[in-house]
């Protein structure tokens, strides 16, 4: 899986992480195009920027792979994955676009908050688990911040939860935010 | 039964936030509770933000006993009180050291309560109106924790606020 944003992530808040290294933490935020995890960073950025240690903040967000939509095809009883080249470019730019929105969106909410956090964002690709976990890893984040869907045991057991995931295997602590009440079934 | 060493005051008042931090013996909450005071009640002259909560669950005696295995359950009554006096010695000890480490934080309380360590944490966050929970992680693999349980599984799904899991990084990395 290439993370192609995450090595730019890297290079963008090394700098800067360098300097404040002590005096601040560096937050992850995990973002898909859900309105819980926006209200996870808004969540965030209230609560814990306010405290002005925050050295920086850095918005993931992982982009499915294009092998998602590339659909086993029966043909005469044989099962095939076909995918023509020009399908899986199409869908990869319309992923690219979906992401850039979400980060955006994502960016936006930060600067309208506070404008003393330097946030920058990264488009991870790949399965969003192991790509958010990795991310956080390499860029030594001292904190992971994500939004949850609330779902049931159930649900949970077979949709898989991210958050759940991440829980158990990123490396460093990690914050999960509920839905506020009003949006809670 | 809690007992308060300091008054809750309602929650919102001067604009700060509550966190309760979950409390036990082991290693795990107590490297939890140290990350949370370096990286939010640090005492770089910055007026601090937040409210602390910290909260040590400890399991009626009876539980405790009826952990250790059937055979036990025809002495069980004599063996109470022992096991009472053993678990409330050890709270203490908990409570103290968590005195100890949060020595300056501004406004903090202290509380040991019977019952569950599931149920008194998200009980523990109603009570106080907390914003955030912190607990540590035993680190667990998928068995340990069907066969264990996990308190911070079950707080993470059912507490009402944010909750942050604190795990001790591993070594090797």
């Amino acid at each position: 899986m290439e993370e192609k944003g995450a090595a730019e992530a890297a290079a963008m808040s090394g700098g800067e992480a360098g300097a404040e290294a002590s005096a601040g933490m560096k937050v992850a935020v995990a973002v898909d195009a859900s309105e819980e995890s926006l209200h996870a960073l808004a969540w965030a950025l209230d609560n814990i920027v306010v405290r002005r240690g925050v050295s920086s903040l850095v918005i993931v967000h992982a982009q499915p792979g294009a092998d998602h939509y590339v659909y086993p095809v029966a043909a005469h009883g044989i099962a095939i994955a076909y995918a023509p080249a020009a399908a899986i470019e199409s869908m990869r730019k319309a992923q690219d676009e979906i992401s850039r929105k979400v980060v955006s969106r994502a960016l936006d909410a930060c600067k309208q908050r506070e404008a003393s956090v330097n946030a920058t964002g990264a488009i991870l690709e790949g399965d969003a688990k192991e790509a958010i976990c990795q991310a956080v890893e390499e860029m030594h984040a001292d904190l992971l911040v994500l939004g949850s869907r609330g779902l049931g045991k159930i649900k949970r057991a077979f949709l898989g939860s991210v958050s759940d995931y991440l829980v158990h295997h990123a490396c460093c602590p990690v914050l999960v935010v509920k839905p506020s009440k009003a949006h809670d079934k | 039964m809690a007992e308060e060493a300091g008054t809750a005051a309602a929650a919102g008042e001067s604009g700060r936030m509550t966190m309760v931090v979950a409390l036990d013996e082991s290693e795990h909450s107590y490297y939890a509770l140290q990350w949370t005071l370096r990286h939010f009640f640090s005492a770089d002259g910055q007026q601090q933000q937040y409210r602390l909560a910290v909260v040590n669950a400890k399991p009626t005696a009876a539980s405790a006993v009826g952990l250790a295995g059937p055979g036990i359950t025809r002495g069980a009554a004599d063996v109470l009180p022992f096991v009472e006096a053993d678990l409330k010695k050890s709270s203490m000890r908990v409570i103290d050291k968590a005195r100890e480490l949060c020595a300056q934080v501004s406004d903090a309380v202290f509380e040991v309560v019977e019952g569950d360590a599931r149920n008194v944490l998200c009980e523990a966050v109603e009570r106080h109106h907390a914003e955030m929970l912190v607990v540590g992680s035993h680190g667990y693999g998928a068995i340990k924790r069907a066969v264990l349980g996990s308190v911070s599984d079950y707080c993470s799904h059912h507490a009402h606020c944010t909750v942050m899991i604190v795990k001790k990084p591993k070594p090797k990395h």
